[in-house]
């Protein structure tokens, strides 16, 4: 819808647009060692800017007109998104915690309006239930008062942020394309072409899009359940061995750590 | 006995010592104070088994001779045993390129009379000598290693004499080179010990140097390097150097420039190991090693390498009367100027070492006469040479061990009364060495000097002149032929006049070389008897570092040596009495040697002349020594050594003498200093050209790495920033091709 | 045809967040924000997986999504136990911390001086003492009699 409002404006550069604003916010909003009011400058700075990226990423190309499903996703993807970057930029790791379980939720939003039930609850569950909980319970435990010196500064920001912004286009870029040719699903394997040396569609293939199924039909979970203990039962068994070798493996590694007596070593402080 | 092959007990000889040795140096720090038995038992029992072969040889030419006897023509014997092929390479090319011959190197042993006489003297000679070190080397840091050293000399210095092939001459040429420079250095913490080391090793390089050269020469010239005749793999028999096939072929040797030039570098290999003139300056100095190394291989045995080097290649030589002559030229004049020189020196080493030298320059002037008896006189010298000069040093030794360390002989005199039993057994070895009869230096140097004096004046000897075979023919101008080169031989070698030196061969070189050895007899005696006079007669007086050995009476502090070392003295004193007149009077020794390979070729067998006694020579040896003898008893009998000496009315010719004629300044000048100068040159050109290009080199790559070493932080961030930063190039590459 | 809806947004969704985890990786010096960071990428590529799901129309995306969750647990407590024994050497959770892999001769990188931040003074609430009898309030009595 907005592109068709701004048709002067080709898709190339609202792209080149969105990878700009997205690497200038990014630098901006990232911890540099500012402090008082240029600190909260670049922060209002950044934000918008990173605003206006948000609007010309969703304005490259992608009608999201109409209510419903598109505008939930919409939504969802914006609390993912900007919770994301928030957890990227933010000062303090505890703050930063926080906005990552509010990305979490976000993501939670978009795989649950991506027809994924069970994968939202359980994002929720299992991150924001336990992982991101061990975090913060490592961060109660080890991180000093305050902010500290590394919290305020970062690793070559301004490097980062281009990398990650180009890295950005170069994706929108692929996916952009995919508009313009058939999905996958129908599309004749071309290994099938070049054995048979034939240029059109050989017809005793059967097409891709035949054997899918309807994700978001009734009992998702069970018939999820069924295709996880079913075709990829010896993988589930590996996970949970992988699950049972790192638990034991972190206790191993931690007790080493601690001296006879259980108490942990006193820590070694470095001079900075 | 009878049951074991010759060949077996031949290989025994060197085989034992070197056991002894190698046990020495295993069990060397266990068995401490013992540690001479392995090596002794091994030298002992190797001298069993060269007395053994000896005696199978000796009946063994006495059975040819007599068969011989109606064919006129002394048979050679001679046994080989081939051990494994060291080198077996086919159609190696030799003999000037133009023939394939195969490079066939055998291990193999030899015996004959020549090995056999000198198995015995090594073996036997080292045994006393090694008997008399436990005496003498006792309690010394070193003790085991003096004898696996001397053990190892043994065996070397065996296989030398036994090899039947001129590379493994010169193997055991240099390692017999190499036990001399470990020994000449074995207390090689003083500097002096390892400085004559050094120089010992250098001088002999010269030497070896030749020897090497002209065994490539004699690989090109005649495609083999055995001594033996040898039968390849595929049937073709190879005749050897000194094979009995090449020494019955009358024009089998080669002479001319090539011929010469062969025997020069062995004159000059031989030069170096025997210490002869230009290369004489390394043995007086080698006297810093231990006193029964200095007796064995010093004197007795392995500065006589070179003798025997020169008697085996007898028919090379032979072939070359020039060379032949300068053989004899050297060694005269190496035996006057050593006996010069010998006449001043106040070390008691110093000068039986001059004599050493001296002795060995007659010998060389007797083999330079190229006859039969000049080859066995100077082997029967070598014999009795051995015995009296060994004996010399040991009482040397034995004066220096009991002196406590000091062999100056102005610092101690009168000793026979200390020493009673030393002092007669030099008093028989000096005896023997100034050549006074019957003592066995007087005989073999009498056959020496017949030896000269027979090609000076050839027609007192005629006797020996009807016996030149036809083929020969005379050589040069003068009564005396030789037989020689023969027309087909020197064309080989490119034209009949190669060799200048052939000029030498005059009766007047020869009349000027008697007398010079003559004049050398004399002299020998007067610093033999010098020697004498100023250690064991006048005041008895003793040098205060004879004090350690004062567990006698108090007021005498030095005395009589143990008798483990007295005893070989007492046996060395009985063999240098007797063994000349015995050798001689029975003619045993030249005609056992007459059997050897070497000395069956025709041109040396046709010179064989009836032992006859020179009543004239014998008179005038005598009297040379008797003057020799007279002169140093009014100077030196019964006078302290400390005081003025009669040398001093030499006058400037005493500074010549004392200074050695100034060779070793000579040398320095002449060679070590441009030596060092050049090397200095080298050394500044490594460091700082060669080296700087280097460092350049080295430090190019550093300044380019130090312009990106700043990456390398250790940060890993960094890294992974610069891992994002490569994949995304790589993926913007890959997406500008997919755009187009 | 075109792709089923929404899966190109899903796409989207997934290279945004994946793109802002990166950078986070790249820039951020603490361990643990490093560690969120990582798990932000996880979640990116987990919206992409089943928005290709959707696409495709199996269950391959879902399943892989459930295998990433249970990696991305194994990997938390793996690495959290890294960043502890890190910490407990260093008493700091800072990446650059660690840089012994250095150029032996070049020096240790060290932060430039930071200016010191404005602080404000924290304010908590006043809290009754726990344990104790709290002091009786008489005016707050009277009042009660009064009513």
């Amino acid at each position: 819808m907005i592109a068709s409002v701004l048709p002067v404006i080709s898709p190339g550069t609202l792209l080149a647009a969105a990878v700009t604003s997205t690497a200038a916010s990014l630098w901006l909003l990232l911890p540099r060692g500012q402090t008082g009011a240029a600190e909260r400058r670049s922060r209002w700075l950044g934000g918008l800017l990173g605003l206006a990226a948000l609007g010309c990423f969703i304005a490259t190309g992608h009608r999201l007109g109409g209510l419903g499903e598109e505008t939930v996703f919409l939504i969802v993807s914006l609390v993912a998104v900007i919770s994301g970057a928030a957890t990227v930029v933010t000062r303090s790791p505890v703050y930063s915690a926080i906005w990552f379980a509010m990305a979490l939720a976000g993501v939670a939003g978009v795989l649950l309006v991506l027809g994924a039930q069970f994968l939202g609850v359980a994002t929720i569950v299992v991150y924001a239930g336990a992982i991101l909980v061990m975090f913060l319970f490592v961060l109660m435990l080890a991180a000093p008062a305050g902010l500290a010196p590394y919290d305020r500064v970062s690793n070559e920001p301004l490097l980062s942020a281009v990398a990650g912004a180009v890295l950005l286009g170069i994706l929108s870029l692929s996916i952009g394309r995919l508009t313009a040719e058939p999905p996958l699903c129908c599309r004749v394997p071309s290994k099938a072409v070049a054995i048979t040396g034939d240029a059109a569609p050989a017809a005793g293939l059967p097409a891709v899009a035949a054997m899918s199924v309807d994700l978001l039909a009734e009992n998702h979970v069970a018939r999820l359940g069924g295709e996880l203990f079913g075709r990829h039962l010896i993988a589930v068994e590996v996970a949970g061995v992988l699950l049972l070798v790192a638990l034991v493996g972190s206790i191993a590694i931690v007790s080493r750590g601690a001296s006879a007596d259980g108490t942990v070593a006193p820590a070694r402080r470095a001079v900075p | 006995m009878q049951d074991i092959p010759s060949s077996t007990l031949l290989v025994l000889v060197p085989l034992l010592p070197l056991v002894g040795a190698i046990l020495t140096v295993a069990l060397g720090r266990t068995l401490g104070s013992r540690a001479h038995v392995p090596a002794i038992v091994g030298i002992a029992a190797s001298a069993a088994v060269a007395v053994t072969l000896l005696f199978g040889m000796v009946r063994q030419v006495a059975v040819g001779n007599s068969a011989a006897q109606q064919g006129q023509q002394v048979q050679p014997v001679e046994m080989v045993t081939t051990l494994w092929e060291w080198a077996d390479i086919p159609n190696a090319q030799a003999a000037g390129g133009t023939t394939a011959a195969s490079f066939l190197i055998p291990v193999a042993l030899r015996l004959d009379p020549l090995t056999a006489t000198l198995l015995v003297i090594i073996t036997c000679v080292g045994l006393l000598v090694a008997i008399y070190s436990i005496g003498y080397m006792h309690g010394d840091p070193g003790y085991p290693r003096f004898f696996a050293l001397f053990s190892m000399f043994v065996f070397s210095m065996t296989m030398l004499v036994a090899a039947s092939n001129f590379l493994l001459v010169y193997v055991f040429w240099e390692a017999v080179g190499a036990c001399s420079y470990l020994l000449i250095g074995f207390w090689f913490t003083k500097p002096e010990a390892a400085k004559a080391a050094k120089k010992a090793f250098l001088v002999n390089r010269v030497g070896d140097f030749g020897l090497a050269v002209a065994t490539f020469l004699l690989w090109m010239t005649y495609g083999t390097l055995n001594f033996h005749d040898t039968v390849l793999s595929d049937g073709t028999a190879v005749p050897g150097i000194l094979g009995v096939t090449r020494l019955a072929d009358a024009s089998g040797y080669v002479g001319g420039a090539v011929g010469s030039a062969i025997c020069l570098l062995l004159l000059l290999a031989a030069c170096g190991k025997s210490a002869q003139l230009p290369l004489h300056v390394w043995l007086p100095d080698a006297m810093e090693g231990p006193t029964p190394a200095s007796a064995l291989i010093h004197a007795a045995t392995m500065v006589t390498a070179g003798i025997y080097l020169i008697a085996r290649s007898g028919p090379l030589f032979v072939a070359c009367p020039g060379a032949l002559t300068l053989v004899s030229i050297v060694g005269a004049t190496t035996a006057l100027i050593a006996a010069l020189i010998g006449t001043v020196q106040n070390d008691l080493k110093r000068v039986l070492a001059y004599s050493t030298i001296s002795q060995l320059g007659y010998m060389f002037a007797s083999l330079g006469t190229g006859t039969l008896l000049g080859f066995s006189a100077a082997i029967f010298h070598l014999v009795t040479h051995a015995f009296f000069k060994a004996l010399l040093f040991l009482g040397a030794g034995s004066v220096m061990h009991s002196m406590g360390g000091v062999i100056d002989m102005r610092r101690f005199g009168g000793l026979r009364r200390v020493m009673p039993v030393t002092a007669v057994t030099f008093l028989v070895g000096s005896l023997a060495l100034a050549g006074v009869a019957p003592f066995a230096g007087f005989f073999s140097k009498d056959e020496i000097l017949a030896s000269l004096h027979s090609r000076g004046w050839p027609d007192t000897h005629g006797e020996h002149q009807e016996a030149v075979p036809a083929g020969g023919h005379a050589m040069t101008a003068g009564s005396f032929r030789l037989v020689s080169v023969t027309p087909d031989a020197s064309r080989l070698a490119g034209g009949d006049r190669g060799s200048r030196l052939d000029a030498l061969n005059q009766p007047a070189t020869w009349r000027l070389l008697f007398w010079m050895s003559l004049v050398t007899a004399g002299l020998t005696a007067f610093y033999t008897f010098r020697a004498v006079f100023m250690t064991f007669t006048g005041p008895t007086r003793v040098p205060e570092q004879a004090g350690h050995h004062a567990h006698g009476a108090a007021g005498s502090a030095a005395h009589e040596s143990p008798p483990v070392m007295t005893i070989p003295l007492v046996i060395l004193a009985v063999a240098s009495a007797v063994s000349g007149w015995w050798l001689f009077s029975t003619h045993g020794l030249a005609t056992f040697l007459a059997a050897t390979p070497s000395f069956t070729a025709p041109s040396i067998a046709s010179t064989a002349t009836p032992p006859v006694f020179h009543w004239d020579l014998a008179i005038q040896g005598t009297l040379a020594a008797a003057a020799g003898i007279v002169v140093a008893a009014l100077g030196h009998l019964g006078k302290r050594s400390d005081g003025p000496q009669m040398e001093r009315f030499l006058g400037p010719l005493e500074t010549l003498f004392a200074n050695r004629f100034y060779f070793d300044q000579i040398y320095a000048g002449l060679i070590v200093k441009p030596l060092e100068f050049v090397a200095t040159l080298a050394a500044l050109i490594d460091r700082y050209l060669i080296d700087g290009t280097v460092d350049l080199v080295a430090r190019l790559p550093l300044a380019l790495g130090g312009l990106v070493r700043h990456l390398q932080s250790g940060l890993v961030q960094r890294y992974a920033l610069a891992g994002v930063i490569g994949m995304l190039l790589i993926v913007l590459a890959l997406v500008a091709r997919a755009m187009g | 045809m075109t792709p089923a809806p929404l899966v190109l947004d899903g796409l989207v969704v997934g290279a945004i967040l994946f793109a802002l985890g990166l950078v986070g990786i790249l820039a951020r010096r603490n361990l643990i924000v490093m560690f969120l960071c990582a798990e932000l990428m996880l979640q990116g590529i987990s919206v992409s997986l089943v928005s290709w799901s959707r696409h495709h129309g199996d269950w391959g995306g879902h399943v892989l999504v459930i295998f990433v969750l249970a990696v991305a647990a194994c990997e938390a407590a793996v690495a959290l136990v890294f960043v502890l024994q890190a910490f407990a050497r260093t008493g700091r959770l800072d990446s650059a911390a660690w840089q012994s892999l250095r150029e032996s001769n070049l020096p240790r990188t060290i932060d430039h001086e930071l200016p010191a931040i404005d602080t404000m003074p924290l304010r908590f609430p006043k809290l009754a003492p726990a344990g104790v009898e709290p002091p009786v309030d008489q005016d707050a009595l009277l009042e009660r009699e009064h009513v």
